[in-house]
């Protein structure tokens, strides 16, 4: 367990969540999606953090910022999509082509 | 705990995070993959605590899984219906995504190599969450609270837009 180890896997995840966002139709698989890749974002900061500098916190903080962050663009995000959904009774972004609807 | 123990969980929490993660981005049915993202989160909060970030660790499970997670079901069991099951959840590029995550994945595992060598440091890990707090409210004061206005503007956003338009 080196932190090559560490970050290979935040890089992995975070690729999985870069497929997911590109090829799921469903706006909640891809908001899904997002919140993987600002995971494998968290688990490289606190590996940094962990390993080349044990005695600081400030990747910690730092996570502690993305995960409010995240918060609040699922909240909002959330609140859009069934906005949306009221409107045009769908999911699927190929039927999400009005910004007037 | 010993490092060889430290590594057999470290492998351990890898391979299943993997695999919930493919099933988030994989599964048919949308509900499924939330739940496969709840058991993903709280392995990753599981990875925090053995990197030594016990305090972030509960507040990922805390946020993350008891919040973020729960209101993305109830958005889902909201807005599905009986016939997205048996739609196809992925679009006609899907040849495309996969090369393209495959690209910037394999470019990622390879551009860190020059941590190969790095070995966790000695020494026990301590408790965060007493420095933790201060470093928030001493030298992250200023991000710390234009957070709590993210916040709040993200509370006012989701009422205007989650009220019923009378038009």
């Amino acid at each position: 367990m080196t932190l090559y180890h560490c970050i290979a896997l935040s890089g992995i995840v975070f690729s999985i969540g870069i497929y997911g966002v590109l090829t799921r139709r469903n706006i909640l698989g891809i908001l899904m999606s997002i919140e993987l890749m600002f995971n494998a974002a968290n688990i490289a900061l606190v590996a940094f953090n962990h390993y080349l500098h044990p005695g600081s916190l400030w990747g910690q903080g730092f996570v502690l910022f993305v995960i409010a962050v995240a918060a609040a663009e699922a909240v909002v995000g959330l609140s859009l999509v069934l906005a949306i959904y009221r409107n045009i009774k769908s999911v699927y972004t190929e039927n999400m082509n009005l910004l007037h609807g | 705990m010993s490092p060889s123990l430290s590594s057999l969980v470290f492998y351990a929490f890898s391979a299943m995070l993997v695999v919930t993660a493919v099933g988030v981005v994989t599964l048919r049915n949308v509900f499924y993959s939330a739940v496969s993202l709840v058991a993903a989160l709280t392995i990753v909060a599981g990875l925090f605590v053995l990197l030594g970030a016990d305090f972030l660790g509960a507040a990922q499970v805390l946020v993350y899984v008891g919040g973020i997670l729960i209101i993305m079901l109830f958005v889902i069991m909201l807005s599905q219906q009986p016939r997205d099951l048996l739609q196809r959840q992925t679009n006609d590029q899907w040849i495309a995504g996969l090369f393209f995550a495959l690209t910037i994945g394999v470019s990622l595992v390879r551009a860190f190599t020059y941590f190969v060598s790095q070995t966790p440091p000695d020494g026990d890990i301590a408790p965060t969450s007493a420095s933790l707090g201060r470093l928030l409210l001493g030298e992250m004061l200023l991000p710390f609270e234009a957070v709590s206005l993210i916040l709040l503007a993200a509370l006012v956003g989701a009422v205007v837009f989650g009220q019923e338009k009378n038009a």
